[in-house]
C-alpha cells in the first residue's frame, strides 16, 4: 500500500511538472471579436483563399478534403442539419425551437461544434441564415433551378474548416498552460514573421501535430459540454482506448497526412490510399463433406474463412 | 462492417473491426447436390464439384446499399470438392 502511494505521488509530481513546463506561443485571452452578422461576413473572416497566394499546394490539397465543405458535406451534412432540426430540435419539448425563427447559435452547435466551430463568432441571425440557405438550396434542387442551387451551394461551401480554424481558432487545447490563440498570429511549426497584413506573425502550437488536436472533433462520443449532447464521432476515443492502450503509437497526422501522402487533403474510407492502409484481408478456404446434423445428414460444403486485420489507429468504421 | 458516426449511433453497439486486432468471419456454402434413387436406395450426388466464390468487403457508411458503399477488398476463388465420397 505504501509503495503504491509513493508511486502515485511520484506520478503526480511528474504530471504536474509536465503541465507547468509545457508552453506554447499563445498569449493572454484576447477580447472576443465582434460577432459576424451575416454568412458573408463570417465566411470572409475565415476565408482560406487568401492563404493560397503563398501556400498554393496546401490550399489545393485542402480544397479536395471534406474540411473544405464541412457544412455541405458529401453533400449529406447540410440535409442532416435540417433533419436534426425537424426530427430533433422541433420535437424536443424543452429546446425552445418551434420554428426556424427560434433557432440560435447554441442550437446549431450540436452540429457546428465540429462542422463550423467559428459559428460562436456569429449572431443568432447567422444561424438562422444558414438554415434558410440550406432549405433554399434543397428547394432549388427540387424545383430543378440549377443556377440557384449552385449559387446557394457556393454560399454553404463558404462555411468550412478552413486554414484559420485549425491554425488559429482551435490551435491551442491547454490554454491555461500554452495560452490563447492571438488574433495576429498563424500557428504551425515555425516562429517568426508572416507575410500577411492580418496575421503578421507565426508561432508554434504544441498540439497541432498530435492526435489530441484532431480529437477535438473526431472525438470520444457524446459532447457532454452541450445542453443536448449528440452521440457523434468516436475516433479519438477508439484511438486512445483501443489503439494506444494496446500498443499503437502512430498519430492521426502520421497516417492521414504523411504516410498517405495526402497532406492537407485528409481523407478516409473513400480514398484508395486510405483503403490500402486500412486492412490486411486474407481469404482461406476448404471443402469437405460435413455431417451437419441428423436431419440434413452429410452435406458437401465449402468453408470460406476471411480474416481482417485492422492496421489503423481506430475502429473501422469510425470518424 | 457496421456503421460510423453518420447515424449518431457511434458505439452504442460495437460492430466495428477493432484496431490492431484480427477479426474472422466464416461462411459455409453448400455445394449443389441432389438425392438420387438408385436400386431402391436414395443416394446423394454432387451436381457440381467446383464453386466460384467472390469475397467482397464493403464499407457501408449509411447502413444500407444505397450507392454510397465502398469496396474495401475483393477476391475471387475457385474451390473444389473432388474427393470421392459415397453417401450411405
Amino acid at each position: 500500500m505504501k509503495r503504491a502511494f509513493v508511486f502515485g505521488l511520484i506520478g503526480f509530481a511528474g504530471c504536474a511538472l509536465l503541465a507547468f513546463n509545457a508552453s506554447g506561443a499563445g498569449g493572454p485571452k484576447p477580447e472576443p471579436p465582434a460577432k459576424a452578422t451575416t454568412i458573408a461576413e463570417l465566411a470572409e473572416r475565415f476565408d482560406s483563399s487568401r492563404c493560397a497566394d503563398c501556400h498554393e499546394e496546401i490550399y489545393d490539397e485542402w480544397e479536395n478534403s471534406l474540411h473544405a465543405r464541412s457544412i455541405l458535406g458529401s453533400p449529406r451534412t447540410a440535409p442532416t442539419i435540417i433533419t436534426a432540426i425537424e426530427k430533433g430540435l422541433k420535437l424536443f419539448p424543452y429546446s425552445g425551437v418551434k420554428s426556424d425563427d427560434d433557432i440560435t447559435v447554441e442550437h446549431l452547435m450540436i452540429c457546428t461544434k465540429c462542422h463550423l466551430p467559428q459559428l460562436d463568432e456569429a449572431t443568432d441571425d447567422v444561424a438562422r441564415e444558414i438554415v434558410a440557405t440550406i432549405r433554399g438550396w434543397q428547394q432549388a434542387y427540387r424545383d430543378g433551378d440549377d443556377d440557384k442551387a449552385e449559387e446557394l451551394e457556393e454560399t454553404i461551401e463558404s462555411l468550412n474548416i478552413g486554414c484559420m480554424v485549425c491554425h488559429n481558432k482551435v490551435a491551442f487545447i491547454h490554454k491555461w498552460a500554452d495560452g490563447y490563440p492571438q488574433p495576429d498570429t498563424v500557428y504551425g511549426g515555425q516562429e517568426g514573421d508572416h507575410e500577411d497584413e492580418e496575421y503578421a506573425l507565426m508561432a508554434e502550437a504544441p498540439a497541432l501535430g498530435e492526435s489530441i488536436f484532431c480529437g477535438q472533433c473526431h472525438g470520444q462520443g457524446p459532447n457532454f459540454e452541450l445542453e443536448h449532447p449528440s452521440q457523434c464521432a468516436t475516433a479519438y476515443g477508439s484511438y486512445l482506448f483501443a489503439y494506444v492502450a494496446h500498443g499503437g503509437s502512430e498519430s492521426c497526422q502520421e497516417c492521414h497526412m504523411e504516410k498517405s501522402e495526402l497532406g492537407h487533403n485528409m481523407q478516409s474510407y473513400r480514398d484508395e490510399a486510405m483503403i490500402e492502409m486500412a486492412l490486411d484481408v486474407k481469404v482461406e478456404s476448404q471443402s469437405l463433406f460435413w455431417r451437419k446434423n441428423k436431419a440434413d445428414g452429410v452435406v458437401p460444403i465449402g468453408v470460406i474463412d476471411v480474416s481482417m486485420y485492422n492496421k489503423t489507429g481506430h475502429a473501422i468504421p469510425d470518424g | 462492417m457496421g456503421r460510423g458516426p453518420y447515424e449518431k449511433s457511434g458505439i452504442l453497439r460495437e460492430t466495428s473491426l477493432a484496431p490492431l486486432k484480427t477479426t474472422h468471419e466464416t461462411f459455409e456454402i453448400a455445394y449443389p447436390f441432389e438425392d438420387v434413387e438408385k436400386d431402391g436406395k436414395t443416394r446423394r450426388e454432387l451436381v457440381n464439384d467446383e464453386l466460384k466464390v467472390t469475397v467482397t468487403l464493403y464499407y457501408v457508411p449509411f447502413g444500407e446499399f444505397d450507392g454510397n458503399e465502398v469496396v474495401f477488398f475483393e477476391d475471387e476463388k475457385t474451390i473444389d470438392l473432388k474427393t470421392e465420397w459415397i453417401w450411405r
